[in-house]
């Protein structure tokens, strides 16, 4: 182990960073989207769009991310093509893996954003609407900042999934921190492998630990919503209560 | 001023109203009596457009029409003069006291926020609770949350506020509380339609209490009718079972 080594790649890794925390953030932002509407349709009234958004849900939780990734980079500008009639020879490999990884995150995401919306009591919705705020001002304003607390957790787990998974993209030739690593291990000859591979580890780690972190101040910036009021009573204290009350009468 | 007339809600092939009437005048209390699954809930929720109603007619301060013909735009128009207080509270877990009783008034009505601020807390000063602005539902015992939801409630200006067994998920010590902030709005002329199982309240604060069985209006009448001279069998049978006996007088 040669540490002068070791932090000289580390030098030579780091502006890679740049393209790996690229892809990161446009899958997570249009994963993300994605993964809103397929939520929305799953939770919907209208049946086709349910099913579909079921089918790909189930489609994509299926299928092995590798796989997935080979399948877009092959297939999509085939597809685009003779569908299309757009070129996307010329198209950086970035953008294939950035549809894949919208594609992956659309899937989970919706299944987060699903159960968080449901975690959130619908009285509470009713409730808005009732003090006269439109549907949507009550979701905006009331569910969503609630849903958004219960998903918390998985975001901050699916940013890291991310950031680790990310690395398969240099099968299609992207050179993210991955890729470069892989590059740097050649020219040596694959005789400094643990040199780079740490070097690359000294990138992941960090730069992970800090996505914890934020994960974690943002739960606590909206953690009020833990507190949870007294749930209500069952109809069996209810008629318990009516009987109780006729004592107030007789007084 | 609510007049609801010949509602009709079916859940399934379970009819739950069957034809129901109600009229609320303004400065009305009217308590709506009837046993556990007589379409009580179902009726103020059809009110406020929280179930769609199958059939029947609504008419609300100006706003007159059928519960099938209304659109996205008049269900919030309606909604706009009618509150509703429910059984859980549901407050706005992510919001304090106050941001529960403003948020109506700042983004439902686009009011400024000083003037919904000052309106927020002369509402909660009412309800007694001047020193829980800031509180979360979570850090308020149930008659706080409940008095808070009833702050919200009158805070937007409704022309009627429907409660919904305000005081059933309460545990005994705190349903006293409750009830004196709803007895005060009734002095007050809050026009108000209240399904509760407190007989007492409905004796001495109601101006009509109306029996409901079977998704059918029963009986209704003035409480000294009601609750002395039931004319129906149903009725009796009900108050009975609620009143335990037969020296029952007022
Ligand atoms: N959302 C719903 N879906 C199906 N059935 C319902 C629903 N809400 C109420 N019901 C049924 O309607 C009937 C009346 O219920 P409800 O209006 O809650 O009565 P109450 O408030 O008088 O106890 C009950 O049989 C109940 O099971
Ligand atoms: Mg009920």
């Amino acid at each position: 182990m040669n540490p002068r080594f070791i932090f000289e790649t580390f030098l030579k890794l780091l502006p890679y960073l740049t393209v790996t925390l690229e892809y990161v953030s446009l899958s997570l932002l249009f994963g993300t989207l994605l993964g809103f509407l397929a939520a929305a349709a799953k939770l919907g009234r209208n049946r086709p769009l349910r099913w579909l958004a079921n089918a790909y849900t189930t489609i994509l939780r299926c299928t092995p991310s590798v796989v997935l990734l080979f399948l877009v980079f092959f297939i999509l500008p085939a597809v685009m093509r003779n569908y299309l009639r757009i070129n996307v020879d010329a198209w950086p490999a970035l953008f294939f893996v950035v549809v894949t990884f919208t594609l992956f995150l659309g899937a989970s995401q919706s299944e987060v954003m699903r159960g968080a919306y449901l975690a959130v009591d619908r009285g509470q919705f009713e409730a808005g609407v009732s003090v006269g705020m439109t549907e949507w001002q009550s979701f905006r304003r009331v569910v969503l900042p609630q849903a958004f607390f219960f998903a918390l957790p998985n975001l901050t787990n699916t940013v890291i999934y991310l950031f680790k998974e990310g690395s398969l993209a240099f099968t299609i030739g992207v050179v993210d921190i991955m890729g470069k690593a892989y590059l740097v291990n050649a020219t040596n000859f694959g005789l400094k492998a643990l040199d780079v591979y740490l070097a690359l580890a000294l990138i992941y780690w960090p730069l992970s630990v800090f996505f914890e972190w934020l994960g974690r101040l943002l739960e606590r910036r909206f953690g009020y919503t833990q507190v949870k009021p007294e749930a209500g009573k069952t109809a069996e204290s209810v008629r318990g209560r009516g009987r109780s009350s006729i004592r107030g009468v007789r007084a | 001023m609510l007049a609801v007339t010949n509602i009709h809600k079916a859940f399934g092939t379970n009819e739950v109203l069957r034809g129901v009437d109600i009229m609320v005048e303004k400065g009305d209390v009217v308590v709506l009596l009837g046993a556990s699954g007589s379409g009580k809930t179902t009726l103020l929720r059809c009110i406020n457009f929280l179930e769609l109603a199958d059939q029947g007619h609504i008419r609300v301060g100006g706003i007159d029409i059928a519960f099938r013909d209304a659109r996205k735009k008049d269900i919030h128009a309606i909604r706009r003069k009618i509150s509703f207080v429910f059984q859980n509270y549901n407050l706005f877990n992510n919001k304090t006291a106050l941001e529960n009783v403003t948020e109506g008034l700042i983004i439902g009505r686009g009011m400024p926020k000083s003037q919904a601020v000052r309106i927020g807390k002369a509402c909660l000063d009412k309800v007694g609770l001047a020193n829980k602005f800031d509180s979360y539902p979570g850090q308020l015992s149930g008659g706080q949350q409940q008095r808070v939801g009833i702050a919200r409630a009158v805070a937007v200006n409704p022309e009627v506020i429907l409660f919904d067994e305000p005081t059933s998920a309460l545990d005994p010590e705190l349903i006293g509380e409750v009830l004196d902030v709803m007895k005060r709005l009734a002095t007050e002329g809050t026009t108000m339609l209240i399904v509760t199982h407190e007989m007492s309240f409905a004796r001495d604060v109601a101006t009509k209490v109306v029996f409901m069985d079977e998704g059918n209006v029963v009986e209704s009448g003035r409480p000294k009718e009601i609750f002395v001279k039931p004319k129906e069998r149903r009725t009796r049978q009900f108050l009975q079972r609620f009143l335990g006996d037969s020296d029952y007088a007022i």
